[in-house]
């Protein structure tokens, strides 16, 4: 990793930080500002896609799809910027979605390496319970806003601290001729 | 490539070049080893995490595809199954991202074989074995590169397998072989298993994103590319709508003369060794039932190849036991693991990682990570390459002083 990268890393992890501290110090309208920062990752996925396809999968066969793609993320985050009342709503189905896939691979991953006898089980078995716990919070809390705004700041500040651990990291292999 | 070939055909490779029964056993194991070394298994008997030589699916699955996850993940698989063919290929297309990508397809004879070759010259059987493995999958795993990329490894609906046309196999006229073209069906489960009979093979599913890890290596292409009796085209996303045909049975025979050429390298028999160069003459008794076992249509030719093997040698090949050494290296105590058959399988993979990513790293190649001289910083180097590098430079100069 190049000191910009974790230089960027870090400052990532902070604005991360910074913005679950918000969010849990004032819940009220928070679903609306995730919703917004889901719309923002969705144009910024669009505008990511349509580079994508001009510096690499116009020489990619079948990369024309690439471009369209990008397109509708575009009109997908602009869609979703328009649905601030529904806002509740799809906070709920992008934590209901998120924890699932997590907990499922976790606890898989424990499975696996409980079988090949590995010490590491333990922890993919508790990220997996967390993640299920999670995802079981989240339906139990549906109707509650200031709630939801709680599970998705805890994950919030979760990636964030990963992020920001993965700056410090060891990187680069030694090589002696 | 499979067990078959890794273990039961690199025996017969390493036996036709010379070696005795038990060190041709240490090498077969190696290379086959190479397919079992995972962080999982590591984790087993405390070896250092930085050894690792493969990923299990899940390990794929749990793994960061952020910047760090995505070279650790490159380091593993263009080191050991996908060495990359030609690091400064000239190309005319994409932007600098893309031409990383490109650089990184794997293929036979290339610089960075002669590399892996010369770099278990004088080293452990454990070394000879590993070098084979990544020798054998240059042949194998060609036009697919050790990276998720969809621009490089994706392939799409144009997929047909050729199959040896039965009633007639050859055109009277050219004398060439007559193939029926199949369309290949790709399922995605991977619980589900290939059926050759009927045209049903496991790929990976198409992701959108360029660096999923379904975009690894021949993943989108599923196991085709390891079966040696396997024929077929396709439209690789490199190669602007040109199509390839890949022909397994003949690559993989040329793997097999290669292997047996580098192997007497090794031993000596040779002063350097070269590319593009097999030992047809001492594979060429055999030639006829090799082919045999490399057309047979069937996932594993183990029982052919073992066969082989023990009429060769005229000893029994033992079936390959993943654990055979493990007990061997956790029971060990302190420096007394570097000795173990283990510790040398860990040290020459740590060499070999360390070699191809220092050469990706110094074509300008970020794909991999850095790359840093020991004696230039040790803070920024990953913990496990020190510990190799320092055992590495004290067995150098207790070589020196004896």
């Amino acid at each position: 990793m190049s000191r910009f990268q974790r230089i960027q890393n870090i400052v990532i992890g902070v604005g991360m930080l910074l913005a679950a501290g918000c969010l849990i110090v004032e819940p009220e309208d928070g679903c609306v500002y995730i919703l917004l920062l889901l719309a923002a990752s969705l144009l910024i996925r669009g505008v990511s896609q349509l580079i994508y396809y001009f510096t690499m999968a116009r020489c990619m066969v079948g990369g024309k799809l690439i471009l369209f793609i990008g397109a509708a993320f575009l009109d997908i985050g602009l869609f979703t910027l328009s649905l601030a009342n529904e806002s509740g709503f799809f906070v709920t189905l992008y934590l209901i979605g998120f924890h699932a896939f997590a907990g499922a691979v976790n606890i898989l991953r424990s499975l696996e390496a409980m079988r090949y006898k590995s010490v590491h089980w333990k922890s993919n078995m508790l990220q997996g319970i967390v993640s299920i716990l999670m995802l079981v919070a989240s339906l139990f809390f549906a109707k509650d806003e200031t709630m939801l705004v709680y599970l998705y700041s805890i994950g919030l500040i979760y990636s964030a601290c990963v992020r920001i651990a993965s700056a410090f990291k060891r990187s680069a292999v030694v090589f002696i001729q | 490539m499979q067990i078959d070939f890794h273990y039961y055909a690199t025996y017969c490779a390493a036996y036709l070049a010379g070696y005795s029964h038990e060190e041709c056993l240490a090498i077969c194991y190696s290379a086959q080893f190479v397919d079992c070394c995972t962080r999982t298994l590591l984790s087993t008997i405390n070896g250092p995490d930085s050894a690792a030589t493969t990923q299990l699916k899940l390990e794929m699955m749990d793994a960061r595809t952020d910047i760090l996850g995505l070279q650790d993940i490159t380091r593993i698989w263009a080191s050991f199954h996908f060495l990359p063919r030609d690091l400064h290929a000239d190309i005319k297309k994409g932007a600098h991202v893309y031409k990383e990508k490109y650089r990184m397809i794997c293929g036979p004879n290339g610089d960075l074989l002669v590399k892996t070759v010369n770099l278990a010259k004088e080293k452990s059987l454990q070394a000879v074995g590993l070098a084979m493995h990544v020798l054998a999958d240059t042949w194998a795993h060609q036009y697919f590169a050790g990276t998720p990329s969809q621009v490089i490894n994706n392939t799409d609906y144009w997929f047909y397998e050729l199959i040896p046309d039965e009633e007639n196999p050859t055109d009277p006229e050219t004398g060439s072989k007559n193939f029926t073209e199949r369309r290949v069906t790709f399922r995605h489960n991977p619980v589900e298993k290939d059926d050759p009979e009927k045209g049903l093979y496991v790929g990976t599913i198409y992701q959108l994103q360029e660096s999923s890890v379904m975009g690894l290596g021949h993943g989108r292409a599923g196991h085709l590319p390891d079966y040696s009796f396997m024929r077929y085209k396709y439209l690789p996303a490199w190669n602007d709508y040109k199509e390839i045909i890949k022909d397994n049975p003949s690559d993989y025979y040329k793997a097999f003369c290669q292997m047996v050429y580098a192997m007497k390298y090794l031993r000596g028999e040779y002063e350097t060794f070269e590319t593009e160069r097999y030992d047809t003459k001492a594979v060429s008794p055999y030639e006829e039932e090799i082919r045999a076992i490399l057309e047979k249509r069937q996932l594993d030719s183990s029982a052919e190849w073992k066969a082989l093997g023990e009429r060769l040698s005229g000893e029994e090949i033992p079936d390959f036991d993943e654990k055979r050494y493990c007990g061997e290296y956790a029971d060990a105590k302190g420096e007394d693991k570097v000795s173990t058959f283990l510790g040398n399988f860990f040290s020459a993979a740590l060499a070999q990682k360390g070699m191809v990513t220092d050469q990706i790293f110094k074509s300008g190649n970020l794909l991999a990570g850095y790359s840093v001289e020991y004696r230039k910083s040790k803070l920024l180097g990953i913990r496990d390459f020190i510990l190799f590098v320092e055992q590495e430079l004290k067995k150098r100069r207790s070589e020196a002083q004896s």
